[in-house]
């Protein structure tokens, strides 16, 4: 579904990525996993369009997306719940949900469902539906997650891209995020997550790339880079 | 060596301009040229230094004319006076205009200048009792020295009384523009120019070096406002009449353009731009001149258009539209009939094609072609040298307590009641997943963030309401997440900002280049080598921060850090994006500076850094604070365990 | 007492107008923080269209014309002078260029239309109508209808339709608005088409009051930062009370001081609220990220 070929990007003069080749297939969660500052967050945002890449390819169901801008990589069905969610602090919460379907509601786009999906993310994000009139600024750090998520969701994208969901918010809420992910991949969503709790990641994927120095060192079934000592000892026992 | 033989033959050139022509009409060009330039070098302090737009620069020009001009009119002062009340009088509207529209980033001091510029016009207009209104003020040029009876000897100085009062005025203007070039040269090569151009870099770090951006950008401002007072009061008594239309929205735009199209941070920029706007008017009322020069610049185009095309061949598209703009313009030239209708569109023509296609204006483009003078080679560092006279500091009593802060931002609570205790000469670990507030309590500590309620003391006196660079001041320094150096300064002029601290001499000083002055230099320079080497950079230390590979310039950032003599340093991740072997290094430098008798505060992700060099490690969870102790301690600690692997405990079923 | 009202009264048309300009600027500054320089020059083109079209085709004719006009030279302005600067995030490069822009179209203009003030005919009875003693014009009272209905158009655009909502999305976050798929430079360009249009607006509501010509710009241009400051550059309800003070403090000042000294309480208003509440009277302060 979505192919990455030698991508090379950054910021400016100074490289962060240099080469990254991975792949997801559709319907799988593939997670990407490293240090902080190795590079995770910079290959998402050049995947989808945020910055643009200096070199490599990227193809997205078959159809070559590197270098367009963020807009037209949406519209080609890649969603993206960036870092630090992003919301529209600014407009309520239905708001930010039908935002999230904006290029299925312009254009000569069939438009009816949109509704119909954010009653689903109702449903699969209750504490949303509880405050679908408030604005997004003034939701906990939680909820603004919640909100990212459903967001990226209602494109019904063909790839997601997750940008640490797990970030700032409570182990009980961590604990959500990720049973939600599970029922996405159970519902056949492919995604790729990138998460510095690796242990957890690993739990609910398919497959990893460990991230070093802007470059993929290890990859495999998330299994087995689970039981890889190299692995263990890097990333998953940092903090024992 | 070039440079000065230059310098030397354009000085010789004017000192002889007078003798060497005849016609008053070219004598006054030339003067009007070097007043100009006057006002354009001082703008550039501001425009070309500092990054702020002012459009108002005509309107202190005029004040400078009016302070002269008034003095003469109603209170009979002359020249000689007159001098220094413009400078002040235009520095003190400067400082009234900058104090409130620089309180804040944006576009403020534009709009407010540009304001200004239609108050001034207003007010000059309507205070008939000091200015005579439209009607303008004529004044008289002063003699200063009758040299007729030297005539007889020299014979070269024989001309008649006025010519004689013109040819004197010329060379005090010749020496107010060698002043202003000293003076401006001076302080922009000084710890104020380095100031300038750093709060334009990053003014984020650079209040965080306790240099304050706000108060630097007045600064700028008021330097360049005397400037322009000065060159008004010249040009009063150049014209020997003025009125206010003379100081107009366009007149601002005109020196604007000037130093775009000279050249912005330079000094042979603005005069540059200086003498083309002067000869601007004379082309624009001439047809076939203006015709001539639109070829000559279509011309000019079309072959610095192939030239470059042929070197890249992949620019085509960008370099075809300016060729092609450049010959329509000269189409245009030729159709066109009466030129002084489209004056003002010709113009404004003009400063868009040099925003777009010249933004680094006519000797910018010149320096391109030639090859660069810059210093390549590293410097010898004393590691010695590095460190101030401090003594090591005794541990135990806390250094900085903060307490019960809470950081609210709309519904989300970045941290929530949170203590912390530093002792002094420990290294204190801060930790936690990623959100969980670490780097907002370093940015409350460093006074970024206002903090919704808590306090923080620090030294016994409590940090709350101070700004940013006052704490740094005080001795707080810090390195940022996201690296932020200046870029475009050298290594070594990078942590010489953090040594502004140790200049005791004022403006005045690094203006006119004062014996203290040069020792102080001289001692920042020595010390910045000194902590070059200590973080293993002196071999690089005149290549721009911007050049510098990733990890390095987090070193880069450590050194300008030390050099505010801080008793507290914080480290924001400065192991992120590191390799094995640059880590080893950090952790080797990290116990160096507390040997130093530095207390330290690390926030950082690599456990075996934190483990390894910190002395007591608080965790940060979802903005509380879940467990505090010594490494050891809060690496067995249950709630830690989980706050770490909070997703894996959630065994999902997949 | 009576004066007072009928000063308070004819400042609140002008004020009205103020605000308009000045909304104008918060369309573009909540986009891309960026502003039209040249906005005044808008103001004055979209006057001079309609006082070239309502001879031939009336009012209602007239208005939908100059609006369209607005938009277009809107939308000139931001991708002659705002999109490049916008890229190289150079601040001077945007200032210079709408600056430089502006200079041209009046340029232009003084050629067109010529450089004297011209009489913008009315559409409505010019004798005014007396309220216990206060006269008021019946385009004074249109002036403030039309300002305020202009601005509640654009904001039940914003909050109502899907393309309001992904212009208020840019204006909060602008890489969050690309990655729901919404063309940011698209909605920076409208931005500066609406804001241009808003101008034309103001240009013919007042024209008829006042005068119209080449020159009318300037002015209203700047009264419109003054205002926008005022008010704040991010609080659509902060101009219009910005407007009100800005327009009765003038007729104030122009009726106790002196005619002359009209144009000056602006920009000691100016200073003053930069000074004491630099985010405007009704701005929120802006979270500075690190």
């Amino acid at each position: 579904m979505l192919i990455v070929q030698g991508l090379v990007a950054g910021y400016g003069r100074v490289k962060v990525l240099h080469g990254i080749s991975l792949e997801v297939a559709e319907g799988q969660l593939v997670t990407l996993i490293g240090s902080n500052g190795a590079g995770k967050t910079t290959t998402l945002r050049a995947l989808s369009g945020m910055i643009k890449p200096e070199a490599g390819k990227i193809t997205l169901a078959g159809a070559d997306i590197t270098g367009l801008p963020s807009f037209q990589i949406t519209k080609r069905g890649l969603a993206h719940s960036p870092e630090g969610r992003r919301v529209f602090a600014n407009l309520p919460v239905a708001d930010n949900l039908l935002l999230g379907a904006f290029t299925r509601l312009t254009g000569s786009r069939p438009k009816g469902d949109v509704l119909r999906d954010r009653d689903r993310m109702y449903e699969l994000f209750p504490r949303l539906a509880e405050r679908r009139a408030q604005y997004a600024g003034t939701l906990s750090g939680g909820e603004q997650q919640m909100l990212a998520m459903a967001r990226a969701l209602m494109l019904n994208p063909q790839v997601l891209l997750l940008d640490e969901p797990s970030m700032g918010l409570a182990p009980k809420l961590v604990e959500e995020v990720f049973v939600i992910i599970a029922r996405l991949k159970r519902e056949r969503v492919t995604m790729l997550l990138v998460e510095q709790f690796a242990a957890a990641a690993l739990d609910v994927a398919d497959f990893g790339y460990v991230m070093e120095n802007g470059r993929l060192s290890v990859s495999g079934p998330a299994a087995a880079l689970k039981t890889d000592p190299a692995v263990r000892a890097a990333y998953l026992g940092a903090a024992h | 060596m070039l440079n000065s033989s230059l310098k030397a033959l354009a000085l010789a050139a004017l000192a002889v301009f007078p003798f060497a022509i005849s016609s008053p009409y070219y004598l006054h060009l030339l003067v009007v040229i070097m007043i100009y330039s006057v006002v354009t070098l001082g703008l550039d302090v501001v425009f070309g230094y500092t990054g702020e737009v002012s459009v108002g620069h005509a309107a202190l020009f005029g004040i400078g004319a009016y302070t002269a001009g008034v003095l003469a009119d109603s209170l009979g002062i002359n020249f000689w006076w007159a001098l220094p009340a413009g400078v002040i009088v235009a520095a003190g509207f400067g400082a009234l205009l900058a104090l409130p529209a620089l309180r804040v980033t944006g576009p403020y001091l534009a709009m407010v200048t540009l304001a200004f510029g239609t108050i001034v016009q207003i007010l000059i207009n309507e205070m008939t009792f000091l200015t005579e209104g439209p009607l303008g003020i004529a004044l008289k040029r002063p003699l200063v020295f009758d040299w007729r009876p030297f005539a007889d000897v020299l014979p070269f100085l024989k001309m008649p009384a006025k010519k004689m009062a013109d040819v004197q005025f010329y060379y005090i203007v010749v020496i107010a523009l060698v002043l202003t070039l000293l003076v401006v040269s001076r302080l922009l090569a000084s710890r104020f120019g380095r100031a300038f151009e750093a709060l334009r870099d990053s003014p984020i770090a650079c209040d965080c070096m306790g240099v304050s951006v706000y108060k630097h950008k007045v600064l700028a401002f008021v330097i360049s406002a005397g400037f322009a007072g000065l060159g008004g009061v010249l040009f009063a008594y150049s014209e020997l009449y003025i009125a206010p239309n003379n100081f107009g929205f366009d007149l601002s735009i005109t020196f604007l353009l000037a130093v775009t199209m000279g050249g912005r941070k330079s000094r042979a920029g603005p005069i540059i731009g200086a003498a083309v706007v002067v000869f601007l008017p004379n082309l624009l009322a001439d047809i076939q001149l203006f015709r001539i020069a639109a070829g000559i610049v279509a011309a000019v185009a079309v072959a610095g258009g192939a030239v470059h095309m042929f070197r890249k061949p992949e620019e085509r598209g960008r370099i075809a539209i300016p060729v092609a703009l450049c010959v329509a313009f000269f189409v245009f030239a030729l159709y066109l009939e009466r030129i002084t209708d489209y004056k003002l569109t010709i113009f404004g023509l003009m400063i868009l094609f040099v925003v777009y296609y010249l933004p680094d204006g006519i000797y910018g483009f010149v320096r391109q072609i030639l090859p660069s003078q810059r210093l390549k080679h590293g410097i010898a560092g004393n590691e010695a040298a590095a460190w101030a006279s401090a003594a090591p500091a005794t541990g135990g009593e806390a250094l900085l307590e903060v307490q019960q802060i809470v950081m609210q931002f709309g519904g989300l609570k970045a941290l929530d009641r949170v203590d912390l205790s530093i002792r002094a000469g420990t290294v204190h670990g801060l930790i936690g997943p990623n959100g969980s507030g670490k780097s907002t309590m370093m940015n409350v500590l460093t006074g970024i963030y206002t903090p919704t309620a808590g306090s923080v003391v620090f030294l016994g006196s409590p940090v709350g309401g101070h700004t940013p660079s006052d704490i740094a001041g005080r001795g707080i320094a810090r390195t940022f997440q996201n690296v932020q150096l200046f870029a475009e300064l050298t290594l070594l002029e990078n942590v010489m900002v953090g040594l502004h601290h140790t200049y005791k001499g004022g403006m005045a000083g690094a203006a006119l280049c004062s014996p203290r002055e040069r020792r102080e230099e001289l001692a920042a320079r020595t010390r910045a080598a000194g902590l070059l080497r200590f973080v293993g950079l002196d071999g690089a230390a005149h290549e721009e921060a911007r050049n510098l590979p990733y990890g390095k310039q987090r070193l880069l950032e450590i050194a300008r850090a030390l050099a505010l003599d801080p008793k507290l340093l914080l480290l924001d991740e400065p192991a992120a994006g590191l390799t094995a072997p640059d880590i080893q290094d950090l952790m080797r430098i990290i116990r160096k500076i507390r040997d130093h008798g530095i207390t330290m505060v690390l926030i950082e992700h690599h456990m075996d850094v934190v483990m390894s060099v910190c002395d007591t490690v608080s965790v940060l969870d979802f903005g509380q604070k879940i467990a505090e102790g010594t490494p050891g301690e809060v690496q067995r600690d249950e709630k830690v365990l989980s706050a770490y692997l909070g997703g894996s405990h959630a065994t999902v079923a997949a | 007492m009576q004066i007072l009202a009928q000063l308070i009264v004819s400042g609140i048309a002008v004020g009205m107008i103020y605000g308009v300009i000045a909304f104008g600027y918060q369309l573009t500054f909540a986009t891309s923080k960026t502003l039209n320089f040249g906005q005044g020059e808008a103001l004055m083109l979209g006057s001079l269209v309609g006082w070239s079209l309502v001879a031939y085709t009336g009012y209602l004719i007239m208005l939908p014309v100059v609006l369209a006009f607005g938009l277009l030279q809107g939308a000139v302005v931001e991708r002659l002078g705002v999109r490049q600067a916008i890229k190289t995030k150079s601040e001077a490069g945007w200032i210079m260029a709408t600056i430089a822009l502006g200079i041209i179209f009046r340029n232009l203009a003084e050629n067109i239309w010529g450089r004297d003030a011209l009489k913008f005919p009315s559409p409505l009875p010019e004798a005014p109508l007396s309220f216990m003693g206060v006269n008021v014009l019946p385009m004074e009272l249109v002036i403030v209808v039309g300002a305020l209905a202009m601005m509640l158009a654009v904001e039940v655009f914003n909050r109502r339709s899907i393309y309001g909502r992904a212009f208020v999305a840019t204006a909060g976050d602008r890489d969050a608005a690309g990655l729901v798929g919404v063309n940011t430079s698209l909605v920076i360009t409208f931005s500066y088409a609406m804001s241009s249009m808003a101008a034309a607006f103001a240009g013919v509501l007042i024209a008829p009051v006042t005068l119209t010509g080449a020159s009318m710009g300037g002015v209203l241009g700047l009264k419109g930062f003054a205002v926008a400051i005022i008010g704040g550059l991010s609080s659509g309800f902060g101009v219009v009370v910005g407007g009100l003070i800005l327009g009765i403090t003038e007729n104030l000042t122009g009726f106790y001081l002196s005619t002359g000294y009209k144009d000056v309480p602006g920009l000691l208003l100016l200073l003053l609220v930069l000074s004491l509440k630099p985010s405007g009277l009704f701005g929120k302060a802006a979270i500075k990220k690190v």
